[in-house]
């Protein structure tokens, strides 16, 4: 089961690689980054999960020897703190994409290389 | 260091021979170069007749101060190389002020001469003279080549740089003259004093016909008197200078004198036979034949 | 103590806080961010004052009430403390710089602006990996931010590439952070560190994902387009921010996570920083947009200290010292060139000319980019000493050659740029950006630069032999640049004159060195006396002279490797300040500066090699070199003859001396030169007189020497130029000396030095004299002059004098030269090599009698009628010169008996015998005393002779005259000058085909077109630059964990 959510994960991660490196559509390009950012959040979570345990979820002080059988609650958390990053940056790359279209009515990427040498 | 009023004035006695005899050799060159031009030619006491008419003219011009020192340069060029070239092996008076320097002095003693003259005629403002000096200096670069390279073998083989333990090493017998003993240094010098002596092929300076007379152009009456004084000792040092190191040097006046003489007749025997060369033709001529037997006489020594 | 954790606090209230402020109240909010920006550096600051006097030790912060690793900590140490303050304070000055940007932008860039200054100081300090990629994040986006405050389409586009380029480094990075957290059990750095040193227990990709992320985020060469957009796009203050804060944060964070991949990565590392360093600043070189240019040269710095980073093992503990040193050039000289920059607002270099208006910002300008390529007094010059010669001791020559290479390719395109800002045709720049608000940070970092350039002499082991008395003096005359010509100048030779008595003590016993002092300090005294002839205020001549001085003493005194080389270096600096001083002189002071690096590279890597026989590096440690010594020995020699400009490296030579401001010409010819030589000279002695080791390179040197001689005295002949005639015999003089000085021999070295002697007094006179001619004639085409003999008789005469003295005509002192050549070459049996001399200084005359014929006698020129003699401030110096060549053509025996004795210890003393006056060697004698006597006296008989013969000649003018059956009228026609060795050219011209020009030419277009195609990969395309990334990633990962 994990494995095949690592695997869903680099999956992910790859499609939103390879969405890079063909679209020439900049929206396009924002979309796969957000696959490749989420590929990664199940990959982090794939980590931190244990089969079969229990919620890292307390109300009282554990036994010391229940805690081996529970979910490592970090990479959760990593996640969330991710994901949150990512909604940023997602955002900020969108704004850009407005500017860059205000600027030459297109999305294409290949009007976009004033800078170059 | 023998600053004594005798040595100065055998000094002078053997400045008046050496000019006297500079001035009869060159009539006798003159006369031969006519003789085989199929012509008489100048009674052999032209020369002092010349100089006489030269010095004794009423009226001279100069173009300034430069242009008056000049020849006194000239004259000092010659008569220095003569003061300090040993003339006569074994007397003591006619080494003359030899003890001063070696052979790498009278090697650059004779530019004193050479650039005094080039800037005097230089002021002139005589375009041939300019001409003149340009072909002499750039002549005079390669020419220079194949002596260098004959005292530098001669300076391996002796030892010495100095002029009188050159000649003392070469007493006793002909077998010993530098002429047999390193006959590769002696063609290589012999054929640098071509160049050195300026007569045809290599006269490109004065060049007659063509840049009339060149640096001396300018020059006339007492001027032209001084120049002429120092071209009949000139070459008179200048083939007792090859005289000492390749052919035994003279114990006697004359032995010099005949000595001299043929050195010298060596220059205008060539001269007679090729025409004048092109400034480059000759620069290049020297960096040749020349300059490779130079090379040898070094590397046998080696 | 105030606790780092009110940082954060402080940004974050008031980042917060200014939510409350609307549109109306901007100023108000703007001087509360500069506030908190203040409060901040406040921290920092403090902690870094108790630092440095030992009162905090390393402090840990934990935040949140837990001991880590269950919550975050930051930790406080002298690292962290010396880089937030360096953070804070470029946060500050940036903000101030950028307040009315800022301000008139909203409230919005303000909080950003505030927060990426936090998030720097935050992932600085940080002890938690993953806080650390969330920090990085923020600066990102911060960043990313930031870059909108210019509103034009390349930063929209800037900004895209590098949100998207960095996204990708930070998933990566973010799969590595959970991958070490899965195997090291922790976040905690400290603990992660622990957990691969005790048990090896991160696994291997972790580290390698987590390093090659850190690695991007430092924009390698060549995954870096997208980096170097950013430079190109974004508002100049915001570059500035990015290559001194944001690089300086990269650089620490890289150091911070290594111990967690282990060390089995340095290698690569230092592959990495090598491909940067080399690469980024060889596409530099085509670069004339002056941002992406401070771009480039960011990425090649940061290349340069990631190096130093990989190289830590074998620098051990030196490894921070040499990276601040270098880490601090390059943050404040980066920081102050991007605040030029802004202020310029110009897309090519050329337009930073307008600097010139401000003496101030010129300086400071000039400063940064001597801070970037390494030059004293600068805390990088200190680093790259330290680096190069430990690497060179631990025998890591490529380290060595890496290092050089870059700084020399980095050298190559911001000296192109300072020559453009000195000389080239002024741009005014924007006067409504010359505020003082844009200014202050400038000065304030100019100010950091020379503050710990001092900091880094005080600190260093060296330091002590560095006295900063003379440049304090130097700055002094800066600040008085405005007073007139004749004060500063009497000021200058007062302050030469009072160094040259301080100095004369340190080397009583020295003979060598007194000699050498001379030259330079009393020959700089008599050029400056020609000074006085110069109107106006001259800005810059002096301080600059007086640098080039002070290198030249510094050199004399030097007991070290270390005093010698920097004082090289202040010498290199000061002479191209004033070779470029010229009217045409740009390309030729370019060229000078680029050999002259080159050079001193070659002198650096002399030193480095040296380094490795262990012997210490005082100067007398070269006499035992026991590793390489050939190759020590060439380096060094090499490096001295670039200063000697020996054939092959000389072609700088002609240009910079014959284009130099009159009474500069001596100075870098007469004076300058000798450097090299006194460089050789030590060498030489060091080498000692039977080193086998030396013979082959000696045998070869020799062989340069000769050839340098011929073709320098060729070229003169053929120059039309004055000056360049002139400076092309300076060539051949070189030459003479170091063909004298490869002999080894008693009587060669006499030769050499007295050589050196005698190229010092006619040089100095030939160019004071051509130089004033020159101005005064207002052309360097000697055909265009002529018969000055009679307008210039006292510049006639000492010209005459001094082309005697070369011509090695006795009875001058030049003729003691060529007599002990003679002796020396024959004693040596270098017969070809001397037949070789021989030649060429026949062919001396050539250039002898055209220069003196051309230019004094011949036909006067009509348009020349008016002239009259030349200024006395320059006949003074002159004639006090031909006062020591006659006193040294009379007396020779006074001078070369102190001098045999003082070279006696190294090659013994049996060269010549003197009688009286009369030298005598194993071979031949000369008495130079008696030749004067004798031929004075014949001269003057002969001379009374022709007066009394022809008192009555009558003065006529040159010009009267018959020429091929005309009488000419125009004296132009009557002046045989122009190409007048024609023929000798014809004949043996060939030799001198400027081959060694083509070679360097070529290898100038082949790097440009090397740099031309390499920087293609940069095709703007967000795409491309992706892949580069990945790429990177992937041949990384191949080359370092697969195997290869």
């Amino acid at each position: 089961m994990v494995q095949v959510i690592l695997i869903i994960g680099l999956m992910l991660m790859l499609l939103g690689i390879y969405g890079f490196m063909q679209s020439k559509n900049l929206l396009k390009i924002v979309i796969a980054f957000t696959l490749f950012n989420t590929g990664i959040n199940i990959i982090m979570v794939s980590v931190g999960y244990l089969a079969d345990a229990k919620a890292p979820i307390l109300d009282k002080l554990p036994d010391l020897n229940e805690i081996p059988n529970m979910v490592d609650p970090v990479p959760q958390a990593m996640v969330l703190t991710a994901i949150v990053i990512g909604l940023g940056v997602t955002a900020l790359m969108l704004s850009y994409v407005l500017k860059l279209h205000q600027e030459k009515r297109s999305l294409d990427i290949n009007n976009f290389k004033d800078l170059k040498w | 260091m023998d600053y004594s009023l005798s040595r100065f004035l055998y000094t002078l006695l053997g400045l008046f021979i050496v000019m006297n005899w500079g001035m009869l050799m060159s009539s006798t060159m003159r006369r031969i170069i006519a003789r085989v031009s199929g012509r008489i030619g100048i009674p052999w006491y032209q020369p002092w007749i010349d100089l006489i008419k030269l010095y004794s003219l009423r009226s001279q011009i100069t173009h300034g101060t430069m242009f008056y020192l000049g020849p006194v340069f000239r004259l000092m060029g010659g008569v220095g190389l003569f003061l300090f070239m040993p003339m006569i092996y074994g007397s003591a008076y006619f080494m003359n002020y030899s003890f001063s320097g070696d052979l790498i002095l009278i090697l650059y003693f004779q530019f004193f001469g050479m650039l005094g003259m080039a800037l005097g005629a230089g002021e002139g403002g005589q375009p041939y003279s300019a001409i003149g000096i340009s072909r002499g200096l750039s002549q005079f670069t390669t020419i220079e080549v194949p002596m260098t390279l004959a005292v530098i073998s001669l300076a391996i083989q002796y030892d010495t740089l100095s002029i009188t333990e050159i000649v003392k090493a070469q007493q006793g017998s002909i077998a010993n003259w530098t002429l047999f003993t390193n006959p590769f240094a002696t063609i290589a010098a012999m054929l640098s004093l071509l160049g050195a002596f300026g007569h045809s092929p290599f006269n490109l300076v004065k060049a007659p016909n063509e840049i009339p007379i060149g640096p001396p152009t300018e020059y006339h009456g007492t001027f032209l008197g001084v120049l002429r004084t120092n071209g009949a000792i000139l070459h008179v040092t200048e083939a007792a200078l090859f005289m000492n190191l390749f052919f035994g040097g003279a114990t006697s006046w004359l032995e010099l004198i005949l000595k001299t003489f043929v050195i010298y007749f060596w220059s205008v025997f060539v001269g007679v036979v090729f025409p004048r060369f092109r400034i480059e033709q000759s620069v290049r001529w020297f960096l040749k034949w020349p300059t490779l037997i130079g090379i040898i006489s070094i590397l046998i020594w080696m | 103590m105030v606790s780092p954790i009110y940082i954060i606090v402080i940004a974050l209230g008031i980042a917060f806080s200014l939510g409350f402020f609307g549109k109306s109240k901007l100023n108000f909010a703007g001087i509360l961010v500069f506030l908190g920006l203040l409060g901040m550096s406040f921290i920092s600051g403090q902690w870094l004052f108790a630092f440095l006097n030992d009162t905090e030790v390393n402090t840990l912060i934990f935040t949140a009430g837990f001991q880590p690793p269950y919550s975050i900590s930051l930790q406080m140490g002298l690292n962290e403390a010396v880089l937030t303050s360096m953070v804070n304070i470029a946060g500050l000055l940036g903000f101030v710089y950028l307040f009315r940007e800022l301000t008139t932008k909203g409230i919005h860039l303000l909080m950003v602006y505030l927060v990426f200054v936090m998030s720097m100081n935050v992932s600085l300090m940080t002890r938690d990996l993953f806080n650390l990629f969330v920090f990085l994040e923020i600066e990102t986006i911060a960043l990313a931010g930031l870059i909108l405050l210019i509103n034009r389409k390349e930063a929209f586009q800037a900004g895209m590439k590098y949100l998207i380029a960095s996204g990708i480094i930070s998933g990566f990075l973010l799969i590595g952070i959970i991958m070490a957290y899965q195997s090291g059990g922790s976040l905690n750095i400290d603990d992660l560190i622990l957990a691969n040193s005790s048990i090896g227990k991160i696994s291997a990709i972790a580290g390698f994902l987590i390093l090659v992320a850190f690695v991007l985020e430092l924009k390698p060469f060549p995954a870096n387009g997208w980096g170097i957009d950013v430079y190109t796009a974004a508002h100049p203050g915001i570059g500035s921010l990015v290559s001194a804060a944001v690089a300086t944060t990269g650089l620490y964070l890289l150091y911070k996570v290594l111990p967690i991949v282990g060390s089995q990565f340095n290698d690569y590392l230092v592959a990495i920083g090598a491909i940067s360093f080399i690469g980024s600043n060889l596409m530099g070189t085509r670069q004339d947009n002056p941002n992406r240019l401070l771009g480039y040269s960011s990425v090649g710095q940061v290349g340069l200290l990631t190096i130093i980073l990989g190289l830590a093992p074998s620098l051990g503990n030196q490894t921070l010292p040499i990276a601040f040193s270098i880490l601090v050039s390059h943050f404040a000289a980066k920081a102050g060139l991007f605040w030029i920059s802004g202020i310029i607002q110009s897309n090519h270099i050329k337009d930073w000319s307008g600097l010139r208006s401000s003496p101030t910002l010129m300086l400071l300008f000039g400063a940064f980019l001597l801070a970037l390529i390494g030059f004293p007094p600068f805390p990088s010059f200190y680093g790259k000493w330290e680096l190069l010669l430990t690497m060179g001791g631990n025998q890591q020559y490529t380290i060595v050659l890496i290092v050089l290479l870059g700084s020399f390719i980095e050298a190559i395109y911001l000296m192109k740029w300072l020559g453009y800002v000195i000389k080239i045709e002024r741009v005014e720049i924007p006067r409504e950006n010359l505020t003082l608000h844009k200014q202050i940070p400038i000065w304030i970092m100019g100010l950091v630069l020379f503050a710990m350039g001092f900091l880094m002499n005080r600190l260093n082991d060296y330091g002590a032999s560095i006295d900063y008395l003379p440049l304090v003096f130097i700055f002094l005359l800066f600040v008085l640049d405005f007073l007139p010509v004749s004060f500063k100048n009497t000021l200058s030779i007062g302050g030469l004159l009072f160094y040259f008595i301080h100095l004369w003590e340190m080397v009583t016993d020295d003979l060598i060195r007194q000699i050498f002092l001379v030259i330079f300090l009393i020959g700089g005294i008599l050029t400056f006396v020609a000074g006085y002839a110069q109107k106006g205020k001259r800005p810059g001549f002096y301080p600059t002279a007086l640098l080039m001085y002070l290198g030249l003493a510094g050199i004399i005194t030097a007991q070290g490797m270390f005093d010698f080389f920097y004082n090289w270096e202040l010498m290199t600096v000061g002479s191209y300040f004033l070779i470029i001083r010229g009217k045409r002189s740009m390309p030729h002071a370019y060229s000078y500066m680029l050999f002259s690096i080159g050079g001193a590279y070659l002198l650096l890597a002399g030193f480095a090699l040296a380094a490795a026989s262990g012997a210490g590096e005082g100067l007398q440690a070269l006499q035992s070199i026991s590793i390489l010594p050939e190759w020590v020995y060439g380096l060094l020699a090499v490096g001295f003859m670039s200063k000697t400009a020996s054939l092959g490296l000389h072609i700088w030579l002609p240009g910079a001396h014959g284009e130099a401001e009159s009474d500069v010409s001596p100075m870098v010819s007469a004076i300058l030169l000798k450097a090299g030589v006194f460089g050789l000279v030590v060498l030489f002695l060091s080498i000692g007189m039977y080193n086998p080791s030396a013979e082959r390179l000696l045998y070869v040197l020799g062989w340069v020497g000769a050839l340098t001689t011929l073709m320098g005295n060729m070229s003169a002949a053929f120059q039309e130029d004055a000056k360049r005639l002139l400076a092309y015999s300076s060539v051949a003089q070189l030459g003479y000396i170091l063909f004298a000085f490869t002999m080894m021999t008693q009587m060669a070295w006499l030769a050499g030095f007295t050589y050196t002697l005698n190229h010092f007094l006619f040089k100095a006179i030939l160019f004071l004299i051509i130089g004033a001619i020159v101005v005064k004639l207002g052309t360097h085409n000697m055909y265009q002059m002529g018969g000055m003999i009679k307008k210039m008789p006292f510049s006639f005469i000492a010209v005459l004098v001094s082309i005697i003295v070369i011509g090695g005509i006795p009875p001058l002192s030049g003729f003691a030269g060529k007599w002990l050549f003679y002796n020396a070459i024959l004693e040596k049996g270098w017969y070809f090599q001397g037949a070789l001399i021989f030649f060429s200084g026949i062919v001396a005359f050539l250039y002898l009698f055209k220069l003196i014929y051309s230019v004094f006698l011949g036909q006067l020129k009509d348009n020349h009628r008016h002239m009259n003699e030349i200024s006395a401030w320059v006949l003074i110096p002159s004639y006090l010169l031909i006062i020591g060549i006659m006193i040294f053509s009379a007396f020779p025996k006074e001078v070369l008996i102190p001098i045999s004795d003082a070279i006696a210890p190294y090659f013994g003393n049996d060269a010549l015998v003197w009688e009286g006056t009369k030298a005598v060697s194993h071979l031949g004698y000369w008495d130079g005393t008696t030749i004067a006597i004798v031929v004075g006296t014949a001269f003057m008989l002969i001379l009374a002779w022709l007066i009394v013969l022809s008192a009555k000649a009558q003065k006529v003018e040159q010009f009267n005259i018959v020429f091929a059956a005309e009488r000419p009228f125009r004296p132009e026609t009557t002046h045989v000058s122009y190409n007048i060795y024609a023929g000798f050219h014809k004949a043996i011209g060939f030799l001198v085909t400027p081959l060694v020009t083509t070679f360097w030419n070529r290898m100038a277009e082949w790097t440009l077109d090397l740099a031309g195609w390499g920087r293609r990969i940069y095709s703007g395309s967000i795409q491309n630059y992706t892949i580069h990334v990945l790429f990177y990633i992937v041949v990384f990962y191949l080359l370092s964990m697969g195997g290869y």
